[in-house]
């Protein structure tokens, strides 16, 4: 269960202060898939990474099965699986060491960390590479081995940036059983991404996300009908105000 | 404490699968030092055995004016040349170290009894290539004017003790191993700058590098406090350099074996307690200069920038040599506790075989540490930044 009320954040570049973030809140139920819908840049990355205490919010706050992010950092790191933006893994390691790293870093003891590996080769199907060196990884490979390290400690809560980035069609259908099976195991499940088709079909709920604002939340049955839309991608072009990168 | 192992071992294991690094830490190095410290010796040695003991080539400008100066000269292992028509930019030009010009009128000068004038044309900007040879030319030439001061005395019923007020003897304590040796210096500053910088390519790769190749997000986003996280990549530079630093050891002390310290100073044969030595004051440089190096890494904003201060690096541990050099100075206590300069100190000392006191090892060991700590907390502030993970 993860809460988010009012977040904010601006960075200071070169050309001034930008606004990345200005007040987003939103809820991402146990046993919900939740999308962060939204084109480039706007938001999504800053909001997510503040959810894993990589940044912290300039005002806002965020809970975390009822962990304030702010007060206890680390307790709410340990019930989050994150795969990043940032996806690299180890080259020089195993796809199965580089798992075996973070099970150990989340404070897993060898032999849980050899059965969840096991469990998570067959259900992301990384059977004929889990024992290779990462390097020469394909970006599918790369992202399975990623998502498998993330989840290996079985967080209740499942932060996605971006997961189906560069995947093929195969790789993307197994990652979207794979998170449906997580979702039936009453985990909350909460993805960005900027392609709306994707989101449609996988999300219970879907947040909106466009400079920085939340600009539309709700069941893609809601979302139709608070737009007048009839057709779901019509009624994210009204909720967005344009159609700019929201197709894949 | 527990996640400071785990973090240890995987970058150990990450490194030692490193061919590269391998290869530079255990067989570069290892091979470069030891090669580098018995060239120089070996130069050293051949140079001054040369200068003082091979046949003098010496240009002589007017040689007839003075035919028994110079046949003297020649029965002293003197190889008497044409001059040059040039000598003062024949010198400058290092063709030759020094040039004797015998003065016109030296031969009536002599027979008259006055002083006869030679001149001595060298280079006083090259001490090191040049000074040997001209302070053994000076001296050949002091011989021949007293032995022939003698015989005029003695020619006039004067005993030539009348001549000679004080007589002037010198008495060297220096040890065998206390003996200057250009090699001496270089030993220290080639163990603290590999001490220093041995673990560079670990600890950029460790950091700078981890956040090239985008794995510092997902790592920072364990429950993993970044503190153990720097501490064991800091570590783990230490650990990698440590081992290079003592198969560099090993492989010396085993050129040491094979190659018999034939024309090599003596000072160069440590047992393992000197070696033992070395390992123990080198020690707070290897983890200052993993700290350093690791602050460095995560203060970069990309693994070329971190790589562009290697320069500056370098140039630290050798700052305390060139003072050294410069303005030679009686070791006191506070010495021991700067950085560099007492890590020095302390390796002429063992190489000189001088003792180290409990006092000595406490001052040197004690200071280092707390500068580690210093720039510890440093790298661990650096460590906190928002743009750590995300500015690549």
């Amino acid at each position: 269960m993860i809460r988010v009320e009012g977040l904010r954040k601006s960075f200071q570049t070169r050309t001034g202060r930008v606004q990345a973030v200005d007040g987003v809140s939103f809820a991402a139920a146990d046993g919900q898939i939740t999308g962060l819908l939204g084109p480039n840049g706007a938001g999504k990355t800053t909001t997510l990474r503040m959810l894993y205490t990589l940044m912290s919010p300039d005002s806002g706050r965020i809970l975390v099965d009822g962990l304030d992010a702010a007060n206890e950092p680390t307790r709410v790191r340990a019930c989050l699986g994150v795969l990043p933006d940032a996806r690299g893994i180890y080259k020089r390691l195993t796809a199965r060491e580089n798992i075996a790293y973070f099970g150990a870093l989340q404070g897993l003891d060898d032999r849980l960390i050899a059965e969840r590996t096991e469990r998570l080769v067959s259900a992301l199907e990384m059977r004929d590479f889990i024992d290779r060196r990462a390097e020469g990884f394909s970006q599918g490979q790369r992202t399975k081995t990623a998502i498998a390290r993330a989840l290996v400690h079985a967080p209740r809560n499942v932060l996605l940036d971006e997961p189906t980035n560069g995947l093929d069609v195969m790789t993307t259908r197994s990652l979207r059983n794979f998170l449906l099976e997580q979702r039936a195991a009453g985990r909350c499940v909460l993805l960005s991404s900027h392609i709306m088709q994707e989101v449609a079909r996988l999300c219970d709920r879907i947040v909106v996300i466009a400079h920085g604002h939340v600009v539309a939340d709700g069941t893609p049955d809601e979302l139709r009908e608070s737009t007048g839309c009839t057709n779901l991608e019509d009624a994210f072009v009204k909720a967005i105000g344009s159609d700019e990168g929201l197709f894949a | 404490m527990k996640a400071l192992w785990i973090v240890l071992r995987k970058e150990l294991l990450d490194a030692f699968r490193d061919r590269r690094m391998l290869l530079v830490a255990f067989v570069v190095i290892p091979l470069a030092i030891p090669l580098v410290l018995a060239g120089t010796n070996a130069l050293g040695t051949r140079k001054q055995t040369q200068q003082l003991e091979g046949p003098l080539e010496l240009p002589v400008i007017g040689a007839e004016h003075a035919p028994n100066l110079v046949a003297w000269l020649q029965s002293h292992n003197v190889q008497v040349l044409a001059a040059p028509p040039d000598p003062d930019a024949a010198v400058r030009a290092q063709e030759h170290d020094v040039v004797l010009r015998i003065d016109e009128k030296y031969g009536e000068n002599w027979r008259s009894g006055r002083p006869a004038s030679v001149e001595v044309i060298f280079d006083s900007s090259r001490p090191l290539a040049s000074g040997a040879t001209v302070s053994r030319l000076g001296g050949l030439l002091d011989g021949y004017g007293s032995t022939v001061g003698t015989l005029r005395l003695v020619a006039r019923g004067i005993h030539p003790a009348v001549a000679n007020p004080l007589q002037v003897g010198t008495r060297d304590v220096a040890t065998p191993e206390a003996r200057f040796d250009l090699s001496q210096q270089i030993l220290p500053y080639l163990l603290l700058l590999l001490a220093f910088i041995g673990g560079l390519q670990l600890a950029i790769d460790a950091t700078a590098g981890e956040r090239e190749r985008q794995s510092l997000e997902p790592l920072l986003a364990t429950p993993v406090a970044r503190e153990s996280i720097i501490s064991a990549k800091i570590l783990a530079t230490a650990v990698f350099s440590l081992l290079s630093i003592a198969v560099t050891l090993i492989a010396y002390r085993l050129a040491f074996a094979i190659v018999p310290a034939r024309g090599m100073d003596a000072s160069f044969d440590l047992g393992p307690g000197g070696l033992a030595q070395l390992f123990l004051i080198i020690l707070p440089i290897v983890l200052l200069g993993a700290t350093v190096l690791t602050a460095l890494a995560a203060f970069a904003r990309s693994y070329r920038e971190a790589q562009g201060y290697l320069p500056l690096l370098m140039f630290l541990p050798m700052i305390p040599s060139l003072v050294l050099m410069v303005a030679p100075v009686r070791t006191q206590l506070w010495m021991l506790a700067v950085p560099f300069l007492g890590q020095n100190q302390m390796i002429l000392r063992v190489l000189r075989s001088e003792r180290i006191s409990a006092l000595d090892w406490a001052v040197s060991l004690g200071a280092s540490i707390a500068v580690v700590a210093v720039v510890w907390w440093i790298a661990a502030r650096l460590y906190h930044r928002e743009q750590l993970a995300t500015s690549s």
